[in-house]
């Protein structure tokens, strides 16, 4: 993957799309910040707290249930987990409203730039299975 | 951004980390855990060999099977000596309760409930609190001790026993088990002869499940196991996913999603067909607990819906397909059960003398569920299976349950539907509670009477001087909340007044000369916290909680007996309840000496230990001689343990043992119960009583007052109540954890989309729901969960109670509220309230 350092930066900052890729409700998959990190880029169609575009409705999150780790899906609107069936609001910061984990995913910051391209420069939020987010 | 504080690392524990075993402190499910401490400043390597998990940390964990260690399992805390530990609080690996590390959103955040004076856990009492003038000020422990005794003694000693009334918790894990209850029985029962007294959030002292036990059946007599063997498992008024979330996940789902069956083909008959279990969920409300399986597979899913307070009808309707049909257990009726009493059971449950189809008809009427789903149900439940192989059911009942309408011909009706299709003593059957709590009850006889008094109304009546709260907290808790506290308050507050100016040294003769003159009442509070009732009380004493004191508890789903370890100093002088109640009984105990009255001060003998465990093994002697073989195990206690001590469960660990624990005549050992009741039951002769339930007559007159003279339409909603995931009982840890704070800011009250329509309100505004019986103020969330004309609150928050709605009606038989039936009305208070209220407005039981 293209990761670009910026020295003043703890976390990689990386371009994942263009904004004109995103098609409302159809999840984007990606890594960050290394390879076994899966993570979601998504338009919600509703503004969320944290997200970037003219709707303020473009968030990404950790792909990883933090209960046991299990890659969460997206459906309707909200990330569900296929193994113990905790939800994740992705307008509302990740938060567990319904399940088992008890932390909300972590959240991938981003920034959009002039040019229409979407980068995450970091990440709130211990990914689960991690002592410490890679960087 | 984030609504709570994220961490993007945490602390490797170092090969030579304090490793100790614990459970955790909250639900019914008791899942184990480990918990690691080391010096602030020092950490772990990521190889396995470098850290006291023995993982290898130097890659991401595997999914499912890897180390969960999260960003709540950790914490710093402070020790009494000033040192700083670093302390992670992780799923054991080796519990048969939550396999594979499972945990829940509540065990999970473990570590964020211990103390530190720079967290919000700084909020915990650290000193004893006393009420001079109207402020709570600091004092010593033998000074609040010497008050304590001082006005238990004067009350006694002038008004009688029953002047001096309690509430008191009786549970086990966090801040219960079996050393704190028998130190509250001892005192209470043995030493003052007090009969009113009460359990937490109930006006009386009783059993919830006497309906079941005067039949011969402990309500904790099955095993997780049976959860995962069982061909039908029944959910009665149990929402498990959200109230007992790893034994649904780790046991009842993985039997409905068929991966249990290989555990089947060794337990099952030759020839016994295996199939992945069906679900049945009798709830009022769509849960999560169905709409999970439901999204599985919607066939093997049947959910029935009564109306609220009919579940006794809806049980002995089953009850008589499961006869006519001849599904019933004729070998268990005849070889098994009381003869004798089946004549009664048959007349007035199964109401023999009236037509199947008759009986159907008003049965559909009354509960609302269709015949064809009850006739279903009967089916689902007892049906043999192919080869005349009997079925196997498990049915796991809950508040719905036993916080009902006729609380004691309710829970006697659904164990007796289970009985009469054969559904107990086999592996993957039984019919018992699902718990709320974990138990670990040891005590002497309680001295009232049956049914028991009820102390909340007497102290509204203005009865009793002195009032204990222990580890409870009425002012949320209890039946009509808002009623009772104004009144306590009014009677504090009388007291506090007639104190006013008192010399420190004339305070406990002016106390008790108020309390004789007025009608004033002297409350004591024991707690972590200062809680709301604690607000009004004049006497307020820190209690240490889960980790600052070695405690044993059982669970509820196995009666898996462990020990909880201590692991850290309790903040500043708070102390486990059973030294403030054994120093409290030796101050009595001095105080009768000196007046020469031996008699008087021999009841309070006893009270000299120096350990948990001392207590521990003081309450075993309570249990009856457990030196009997498997057939005599089965009219044991549930709970005994005599024979175990610290050191057997310490090198149990995280596999405890099942009580009851018996001796074995022969070989000497101490041996547990995996299931019960598969020789007899427990009554004297061995056999199940059945017992003719009331008739139907509609609903009591504290509720059905409110059909009557306009007041359907002025009051126009049934109103029931439950628990959320994220919040454990009143939230008195929960209120600190600021992601459950923001998941749940506020109490909350689930709508109809129809009834919200026609309120015009939406999801995240605020109403009051009220009724003749007081108010309260609740977060909208509109969802299909209820049906329409039904709104379902969540019992307790720190911020508001859904029990200031409740009725004061009361079963005659066991005198247990009826906290989820209610009438209310509702208006629109606030428009959403914003920023203060960040939470998710998508809907809890929508699984897509």
């Amino acid at each position: 993957s293209a990761l670009a350092h910026l020295s003043e930066q703890p976390y990689p900052v990386m371009k994942i799309a263009r904004v004109s890729e995103l098609e409302t409700g159809k999840p984007l998959s990606f890594s960050y910040p290394d390879e076994a990190a899966l993570s979601y880029l998504v338009k919600l169609g509703r503004p969320a707290l944290g997200g970037v575009g003219r709707d303020k409705d473009i968030v990404a999150f950790s792909r990883l249930c933090t209960h046991m780790g299990c890659p969460v899906g997206f459906r309707d609107g909200r990330f569900v987990c296929p193994c113990h069936f905790s939800q994740f609001d992705p307008a509302v910061n990740g938060q567990c409203y319904q399940g088992l984990a008890t932390e909300y995913l972590p959240q991938i910051r981003l920034r959009l730039d002039e040019a229409g391209d979407i980068f995450a420069e970091g990440i709130d939020g211990l990914i689960w299975g991690r002592v410490e987010n890679p960087r | 951004m984030s609504l709570y504080p994220r961490r993007e690392s945490l602390p490797i524990p170092p090969k030579d980390a304090k490793v100790q075993n614990t459970v955790c402190q909250y639900c019914t499910v008791g899942c184990g855990y480990v918990v690691y401490t080391w010096p602030v400043g020092r950490s772990g390597g990521p190889r396995p060999e470098e850290n006291a998990f023995g993982v290898d940390l130097t890659g991401p964990q595997p999914t499912l099977t890897g180390l969960s260690y999260t960003e709540s399992m950790h914490s710093v805390i402070q020790q009494a000596n000033g040192q700083y530990l670093n302390v992670a609080i992780v799923p054991a690996a080796d519990s048969p309760i939550n396999p594979r590390r499972d945990h829940s959103s509540r065990g999970g955040a473990n570590a964020l409930t211990t103390y530190a004076s720079f967290r919000p856990t700084r909020e915990r009492l650290k000193m004893p609190l006393l009420r001079v003038g109207n402020a709570l000020v600091p004092i010593s422990w033998d000074e609040a001790i010497a008050v304590l005794a001082g006005v238990i003694k004067g009350v006694s000693d002038r008004f009688g026993p029953d002047a001096l009334c309690a509430r008191a918790t009786d549970h086990g894990g966090g801040g219960g088990g079996f050393e704190n209850n028998y130190a509250i029985g001892k005192l209470f029962f043995t030493g003052l002869g007090m009969k009113n007294v009460s359990i937490h959030n109930r006006p009386a002292y009783n059993s919830e499940v006497w309906g079941s036990r005067d039949r011969g059946v402990h309500e904790l007599h099955y095993t997780a196991e049976d959860a995962r063997l069982c061909d039908t498992l029944v959910l009665w008024g149990a929402n498990s996913y959200e109230t007992a979330s790893v034994f649904y996940t780790e046991h009842m789902l993985p039997n409905f999603r068929g991966a249990t069956q290989e555990e089947k083909k060794k337990v099952f008959a030759t020839g016994e067909p295996i199939e992945p279990s069906r679900m049945i969920v009798v709830d009022p409300r769509k849960t999560a607990s169905v709409t999970i399986p439901q999204s599985i597979d919607s066939e093997r899913v049947l959910h029935l819906r009564p109306n609220l307070g009919t579940d006794v009808v809806l049980a002995n309707a089953v009850a008589r397909i499961i006869w006519e049909r001849g599904y019933a257990d004729r070998s268990m009726i005849e070889q098994r059960s009381d003869p004798s009493t089946f004549a009664d059971y048959q007349a007035k449950s199964l109401a023999m003398g009236t037509t199947l189809e008759r009986v159907l008809t008003e049965a559909e009427q009354v509960t609302g569920v269709p015949r064809v789903d009850i006739e279903k149900a009967a089916e689902w439940m007892a049906r043999p299976k192919s080869g005349t192989h009997r079925r196997r059911t498990l049915v796991i009942y809950e508040k719905g349950m036993i916080w009902n309408y006729r609380n004691y011909d309710t829970i006697a009706a659904l164990v007796q539907m289970a009985v009469l299709g054969g559904n107990i003593g086999r592996e993957g059957t039984g019919c018992g509670r699902q718990g709320g709590h974990q138990e670990g009850y040891v005590r002497p006889a309680y001295p009232g009477t049956r049914p028991p008094p009820n102390v909340d109304k007497l102290l509204i009546e203005g009865q009793g001087k002195f009032y204990w709260v222990i580890g409870t907290n009425p002012y949320l808790t209890t039946p009509r909340a808002q009623q009772f506290r104004e009144r306590i308050h009014q009677r504090t507050s009388t007291l506090t007044r007639a104190l006013a100016g008192a010399a420190p040294a004339e305070r406990i003769e002016k106390l008790l000369s108020a309390l004789s003159s007025s009608s004033g009442l002297f409350m004591v509070v024991s707690d972590l916290y200062l809680t709301e009732t604690a607000r009004d009380a004049h006497l307020v004493l820190p209690a240490a909680g889960w980790g600052e004191m070695n405690l044993t508890s059982i669970n509820c789903n196995s009666r898996l007996l462990r020990l909880y370890e201590r692991f850290m100093d309790p903040p500043g002088q708070a102390r486990p309840d059973w030294e403030i109640l054994a120093q409290t009984a030796r101050s009595l105990e001095a105080a009768y000496q000196k007046e020469g009255k031996v008699e008087q001060a021999q009841r309070f003998s006893g009270f000299t230990w120096k350990t948990e465990e001392e207590v521990f093994l003081a309450g075993a002697r309570e249990f009856p001689d457990n030196v009997v073989d498997e057939t005599g195990a089965e009219s044991l206690p549930c709970e005994t343990y005599k024979g175990v001590d610290y050191a057997l469960l310490r090198s149990l660990g995280q596999r405890g043992i099942q009580t009851p624990v018996r001796k074995d005549p022969l070989t000497g050992t101490l041996v547990g119960t995996t299931r019960r009741y598969g020789r007899r039951f427990g009554t004297e002769d061995g056999r199940f009583k059945w017992y003719g339930t009331d008739p139907w007559r509609g609903y009591p007159p504290e509720v059905s007052k409110y059909f009557q003279g306009g007041k359907e339409a002025q009051y126009p909603f049934w109103l029931t109540t439950g628990r959320n995931q994220h919040i454990w009982q009143t939230g008195y840890h929960d209120q600190h954890i600021a992601q459950k704070m923001a998941t749940v800011p506020l109490p909350y009250v689930e709508l109809h989309p129809e009834d919200a329509t026609r309120l015009g309100v939406k999801t995240g505004e605020l109403v009051e729901v009220f009724n003749e019986e007081g108010s309260s103020t609740f977060q909208v969330r509109v969802t299909d969960a209820p049906k329409p004309g039904l709104i379902f609150a969540i019992q307790y928050h720190p911020r508001g109670t859904a029990n200031h709605l409740t009725s004061p009606y009361t079963d005659a038989k066991t005198t247990i509220p009826w906290y989820k039936g209610t009438r209310v009305a509702v208006r629109k208070a606030s428009n959403a309230p914003g920023p203060i209220a960040p939470t998710s407005p998508l809907e809890a039981n929508d699984y897509p």
